[in-house]
């Protein structure tokens, strides 16, 4: 029961500065996501995003940083094929470091199937995403931008939900070894 | 013609570096002193408009000629820490009317600095500067995102 007061109390505060943080990056995203085709300057008959190459400056965009606290932010570096977002997700504790962890471990396996899925966060973030410019023809924009909106929200709510059902089952097991004594 | 040498030095060179095409940044004119002393003056005009909690003449001094043209990192700290301090200063319900009577360019200038403020992120800074950057962008529009982005002058 206390658990629960507590928690509620905690709600509002937390969504307060959640809705203009999210309208934040979706306006950076909407911002940062013009992208065209363009092959690679070095290599005939390749085509390289090139926020990965980095082959020549004059393709990079400056990245932006939005921030909700010094742990939640999101990176979005752009250039004139391709953007890499990056999401740094709230890790309060121990558990939910390591239950953040394999979730996005078990997510970025599975990387083809999300498509714009990077299979490797880049470093000092939690998961990454690389839109290129075949992802913003094939599907449309504003829904991409969408995607990773929703995906900053439900993540969080899932992480919150796996580690109460986490310690559920923990009081369970020990309730269970404990009758023994 | 085909004489064997040992030597692979000539591997190492980077041939894309002659490359007459090749595309480099603007060289940076180096103005440090004068720089240096605008962000000094400016220092001290913030202080005494906030003094007198004048907030609005305040930000529209920060606004003004940023330090984009200096390469030293340690004056564009110094010169953004005297405006996060005014921008955090002002009051959430405030932000509105403070956007609305600046100009296009001052807001293009504003909405750099918020992107700073969130490249490093502290305690009680965040709150403001997203509803900073709310207002920014009902003011200027994607477009003044759109410049900090392709902006290689960063503040």
């Amino acid at each position: 029961m206390r658990r629960l007061f507590v928690k509620s109390q905690r709600r509002p505060k937390m969504s307060a500065t959640l809705k203009p943080y999210l309208s934040a990056v979706r306006a950076s995203l909407t911002a940062a996501m013009c992208l065209e085709n363009f092959e690679s300057q070095v290599v005939e008959r390749h085509n390289k995003p090139e926020v990965e190459v980095k082959s020549s400056k004059e393709l990079l965009l400056t990245p932006v940083t939005v921030s909700r606290n010094e742990k939640e932010r999101i990176l979005i570096e752009s250039s004139i094929n391709s953007i890499r977002v990056s999401i740094a997700i709230k890790q309060a504790d121990e558990i939910e470091k390591i239950l953040c962890k394999k979730f996005m471990r078990f997510m970025m396996q599975r990387a083809e199937h999300f498509f714009i899925l990077r299979r490797k966060p880049i470093e000092g973030y939690d998961i990454s995403f690389l839109i290129t410019n075949f992802h913003t023809e094939q599907m449309y924009k504003h829904k991409l931008v969408d995607f990773v909106i929703q995906f900053m929200e439900e993540i969080d709510k899932e992480i919150s939900e796996m580690k109460i059902s986490l310690n559920a089952r923990a009081r369970i097991v020990a309730e269970e070894f404990l009758k023994n004594f | 013609m085909s004489k064997n040498t040992l030597s692979t030095d000539f591997r190492k060179v980077d041939v894309d570096e002659l490359d007459e095409e090749k595309y480099r940044d603007d060289p940076e004119t180096s103005e440090a002193s004068n720089e240096a002393d605008q962000v000094a003056r400016r220092e001290q005009e913030v202080k005494r408009l906030t003094q007198s909690s004048n907030n609005m003449e305040a930000l529209k001094v920060c606004l003004e000629d940023p330090p984009v043209s200096t390469k030293d990192k340690a004056l564009k700290e110094r010169n953004f820490n005297v405006v996060l301090d005014v921008l955090t200063r002002f009051r959430a319900a405030d932000v509105e009317k403070a956007v609305k009577s600046l100009s296009s360019e001052q807001v293009d200038v504003l909405m750099k600095y918020i992107y700073r403020g969130f490249a490093s992120p502290t305690e009680n800074s965040c709150g403001i500067l997203l509803s900073w950057h709310d207002k920014a962008v009902t003011a200027g529009g994607l477009g003044s995102i759109v410049r900090v982005l392709t902006d290689r002058k960063s503040v």
